[in-house]
């Protein structure tokens, strides 16, 4: 039985890895757990242990060779003396993933769904094992079908697998050729864009989305930004605030009619430009612990949060963010801070390391330049300031410098506020929205 | 005598054997052409007062003969004189119903099923009508050895020309026995040894059970259990089981082989997409690969699953108790199988 070594797939947006060297030469002894192949994939260099010990059989790929994640690089055999056929074995074990390529508009080519569809292809061993009614029900709907993650017994795709990649895919809205993001709607009634802060899911709107639906009067739409949930992640270096306004000027211009927006910290910032950028599309303003400078303290938990995520759990990450979100009431109070928590952590599921480094360039480059133009916000404006805020201090004197703009300062509420004090920001929201 | 319960008015429970009984006395008292034969069927019932009667292998029978004496016949034990005697008489106008004590005799009464009970309406053009009933004990569990604990009605299912029934209840049983000495056509009614002794709520009076129909007895929406006889009750117990994991099971009963509810297995099919079915027979050549044959060929695009049979073991019936209950599918196995599938 000989042992495969092949290229790892390290991130949700490797496809591909550059063998840099083989510690042995082929006919030396690897021990499990020693280094066998270093390899290189966006300008880390990783070393991959051996997981059995054994002899160094065969080295497919050659240092210096870049090949698709999945590819078979080297065999592992308990001695030279086993039998070993190293073409039987390529053919056997030899699995590239699909390289995504980029084709603007052709949602099947996006990045990110061929993510999805060559980390499924690698679980099931090249050959995808789906069942006739999956066949038959994505075939009804136009879904290619290797595309679909299984999670049925050894990864085949079920129907149930279809149906959520359906209704996953009914939830993409295209914003921009070959970009289409995730929206999440609930309610009925005048549209009410929401959008999320930095490297949180639109369930850091949980509390508003359930209010607005309660009203009766309001549709929840919640957007996940670029790189967020089941939303695409164009390859860049940055996602500009920009960028994301003009996301969510697309989508609104699909709602018809201006809408209600709503954005908290991150997303205040692309509420903002966008209604400077594209006034006849909003109706109303609704500004969460804004900024429009990155202060310093802001720069370096978010670096801190980007180092995190990667290299911790959605869990521990959720721990480390808490004092930075929350007040000392929320940390004072064990039941509460722990369900504050849990809420986090599934806020913070959503966003990838990658999109938070994006984002996190687009906001540096946004800072400071829409600090002279708050003058010229020209629709009906809430702003929502937290008085215990660590991160965005200056929410109050924001919204005073817009002309006509309410404030409304939550004393002793963290950065977080939609979460921590939920009941008076959906009030001050309703009010808001109802008068504008 | 306890078959007095036919005239009660109360609700009650019976085992299966006595609604067989009172399937036969309903049909022997509305029609006097039908008539039962078989070995032991009367089994010294006019003997001398006080004398107890046999009633049959299983003494389904017992009593029967007191009360239609011109309509209940002792046989020799001879299964093709039965069988030729039955076919001749069903042919000639009477409506027969014959015992065959055990399945696993067929081999010795094979040819007036094979080659006259079944082809006769066909050979003479419609014009001749075969209403015979053949009641037969199936299955295991009784530790009745190889000879006698066989579920052999896949080959009489797989005669054109023959219908095959097998209930799974004792209210079903009445019914379908009823609908089985009713129908025109020669019907193999089997009697699985399985529940010949466990007691459902039975209706009172003259009902049927319509051939050729299966039922749904427990609804669900995660996989399909199909089974027949015997095994729906085990379908049933390890749908109870998989409730308990969340999986909602649906179980079918077949009730009848040949015909086969086609569509009722396509439509559990189609509502769960996951299906297993069950059968007390060999694997080889039998109902279960002929529901799995369908569902593949007929139900493909609704499969969200490969379909699994649980069936016996390929091998003749064990008799120690530890060996049979290893052949025989169980309750435990179908849970098996299922979480295969999830």
């Amino acid at each position: 039985m000989a042992t495969v070594i092949a290229m790892p797939k390290l991130g949700m947006t490797m496809q591909e890895g550059t063998v840099v060297e083989w510690p042995p030469t082929v006919g030396d002894v690897v021990e499990k757990g020693r280094t066998v192949v270093v390899i290189e994939s966006e300008k880390t260099q990783v070393d991959i242990e051996a997981t059995d010990t054994g002899v160094l059989r065969h080295v497919y790929v050659e240092a210096g060779v870049t090949v698709p994640c999945g590819s078979l690089l080297g065999a592992i055999t308990a001695s030279m003396h086993e039998p070993f056929d190293a073409e039987a074995f390529r053919l056997e074990h030899d699995r590239p993933m699909r390289v995504a390529t980029s084709s603007p508009g052709t949602r099947a080519q996006a990045p990110r769904e061929s993510d999805v569809a060559v980390e499924t292809r690698a679980a099931r061993g090249g050959a995808a094992p789906v069942t006739p009614a999956a066949r038959a029900l994505a075939r009804s709907l136009g879904i290619d079908v290797g595309g679909v993650a299984g999670t049925g017994p050894g990864g085949r795709v079920t129907r149930e697998d279809v149906e959520a990649f359906a209704s996953r895919r009914e939830r993409l809205v295209e914003v921009a050729a070959g970009v289409s993001l995730e929206v999440l709607r609930e309610g009925s009634g005048a549209a009410v864009l929401l959008l999320p802060g930095f490297g949180v899911g639109v369930a850091s709107f949980a509390p508003q989305v359930q209010a607005l639906a309660e009203a009766g009067a309001f549709e929840a739409i919640g957007l996940h930004p670029r790189g967020v949930g089941a939303s695409d992640a164009p390859a860049g270096d940055v996602y500009d605030v920009a960028t994301g306004a003009d996301d969510a000027a697309a989508l609104a211009a699909t709602l018809g009619g201006p809408v209600h927006v709503v954005g908290a910290s991150l997303g205040a910032a692309i509420a903002l430009e966008m209604a400077l950028r594209f006034p006849d599309r909003v109706r109303s303003l609704t500004l969460i612990t804004p900024f429009v400078d990155v202060t310093p303290r802001l720069r370096a938990v978010a670096d801190a949060w980007r180092a995190l995520a990667r290299e911790a759990s959605t869990d521990t990450l959720s721990r480390a963010l808490l004092p930075w979100l929350f007040s000392q009431r929320v940390l004072g109070d064990d039941r509460t801070r722990e369900r504050m928590r849990r809420g986090l952590a599934i806020a913070l599921s959503v966003a990838t390391p990658d999109a938070l480094d994006r984002w996190a360039a687009g906001l540096s480059a946004w800072s400071g330049s829409r600090s002279a133009d708050l003058v010229k916000v020209a629709v009906p404006t809430l702003v929502i300031a937290a008085g215990a805020d660590l991160l965005t201090p200056r929410g109050e004197a924001l919204g005073k410098a817009i002309p006509g703009a309410t404030v409304r300062v939550l004393e002793s509420v963290g950065h977080a506020a939609a979460t921590e004090a939920a009941a008076p920001v959906c009030e001050a929201l309703l009010e808001h929205l109802r008068s504008s | 005598m306890s078959e007095q319960h036919g005239e009660s008015r109360e609700p009650r429970e019976i085992p299966t054997a006595f609604a067989i009984a009172e399937a036969l006395r309903i049909a022997m008292a509305s029609d006097p052409n039908v008539i039962l034969m078989g070995e032991d069927v009367a089994g010294g019932g006019r003997r001398p007062e006080g004398t107890e009667e046999i009633g049959g292998i299983m003494s389904v029978t017992r009593g029967l003969v007191t009360q239609f004496p011109n309509q209940v016949l002792d046989t020799p034990i001879s299964e093709m004189g039965i069988l030729g005697t039955a076919v001749g008489a069903a042919v000639t106008g009477l409506r027969p119903v014959v015992e065959l004590m055990f399945i696993d005799f067929l081999g010795t009464c094979l040819d007036p099923l094979l080659n006259q009970a079944s082809k006769f309406r066909y050979m003479f053009g419609g014009k001749a009508r075969i209403p015979l009933t053949v009641r037969t004990v199936t299955g295991a569990g009784m530790q009745a050895a190889a000879q006698h604990s066989q579920s052999l009605y896949w080959m009489t299912a797989g005669i054109p020309g023959l219908k095959t029934v097998i209930p799974s209840n004792a209210a079903d049983a009445k019914g379908l026995l009823l609908a089985a000495i009713r129908c025109d056509d020669p019907v193999i009614f089997c009697e699985p040894k399985g529940i010949l002794f466990l007691s459902t709520d039975v209706p009172e009076g003259d009902y049927e059970v319509p051939i050729g129909k299966a039922k749904v007895v427990r609804a669900g929406s995660d996989v399909s259990l199909v089974g027949m006889g015997a095994t729906v009750g085990m379908a049933l117990q390890a749908a109870a089981e998989l409730e308990r994991d969340g999986i909602s099971a649906e179980v079918l009963d077949l009730r009848s082989l040949a015909p086969l509810d086609e569509d009722a297995i396509l439509a559990t099919l189609a509502r769960t997409g996951r299906l297993v079915v069950v059968d007390e027979a060999t694997p080889r050549c039998g109902i279960a690969s002929d529901v799995a044959a369908l569902c593949v060929d007929k139900g493909f695009d609704m499969l969200n699953a490969p379909v699994r049979r649980v069936t016996a073991a390929m091998c003749p019936v064990p008799f120690t108790r530890v060996l049979e209950e290893a052949y025989m599918p169980s309750s435990a196995r179908i849970v098996e199988a299922v979480r295969g599938l999830l």
